[in-house]
């Protein structure tokens, strides 16, 4: 039932990239869209009452939640890092050429 | 930092002033603590990175490329990936790659304990807050440059 939150934000980020024409809000819809796969990923990993995953002095856990998708997880968010800092280069680099950023106007590519 | 007129008001400038020190020591904090406690290379070199782009923010591109220009983002960047590879390599000479070789057993919660894991903390939070700021500096000076040419 939980999981129906990150299909929610999935479904935004989708609508956000295929109706929007805007270049700067399909980028966000991307990024809308890889936030919702690491919500779902951080959900699977998590147990009734499970604490963090992390040592600490004078305390016993007995109940921990899975470290293994938080890992997963901190590598994705590094690639999404990467691949937004490329996708707005290219916007940028877009809209030095023709001036805006509506994807319906940006169609000289032959010639 | 002296009054230049360019970025964003006197409010900012006051706090950034302020602030961004504390930002600073906190990533190295975060960085250095990496193997005890949440954080670690990548998270506290972004931190540190971004004590830089909210001084160039608040102050102008000029102030902060006067502190690190992007040919030092460049230099730093790549010394974080050699000292990282350089980490790893010396591990052979005890036995094997990535080996963690000046750290017996370990003592659980105490700062030098950990071998050659804040070593490669270091290497990570250099390389990731140069990274960091080499691209907020490429995307900043591509929007000037591009205006400059038109």
């Amino acid at each position: 039932m939980v999981y129906l939150l990150s299909l929610v934000l999935l479904a935004v980020g989708l609508y956000c990239v295929l109706v929007k024409r805007n270049l700067i809000k399909i980028v966000l819809g991307i990024i809308i869209m890889e936030y919702a796969v690491n919500l779902i990923f951080i959900m699977f990993g998590y147990r009734t009452d499970g604490r963090a995953p992390i040592l600490s002095e004078s305390q016993e856990i007995t109940n921990m939640v899975d470290p293994l998708p938080q890992a997963v997880v901190l590598t994705a968010i590094v690639i999404g890092l990467a691949t937004t800092a490329l996708m707005v280069a290219i916007a940028v680099r877009l809209y030095d050429r023709y001036g805006t950023f509506d994807i319906t106007k940006i169609r000289r590519l032959r010639g | 930092m002296t009054e230049t007129g360019k970025g964003m008001t006197l409010i900012v400038k006051t706090v950034t002033r302020i602030t961004v020190g504390f930002i600073l020591v906190y990533g190295i904090y975060i960085v250095l603590h990496g193997h005890l406690s949440p954080g670690g290379g990548f998270a506290g070199g972004l931190i540190i990175a971004l004590s830089f782009i909210h001084l160039m923010l608040a102050f102008g591109k000029d102030v902060a490329l006067k502190r690190v220009s992007e040919s030092v983002a460049d230099l730093f960047e790549s010394i974080g990936a050699l000292l990282f590879l350089c980490i790893a390599v010396i591990g052979f000479a005890a036995g094997y790659f990535l080996l963690n070789f000046f750290a017996d057993k370990g003592a659980p919660f105490a700062l030098f304990s950990a071998g050659t894991i804040p070593l490669y903390n270091i290497a990570i939070s250099l390389k990731v807050g140069a990274g960091l700021f080499a691209v907020f500096v490429a995307l900043v000076l591509l929007k000037t440059r591009s205006k400059g040419t038109e």
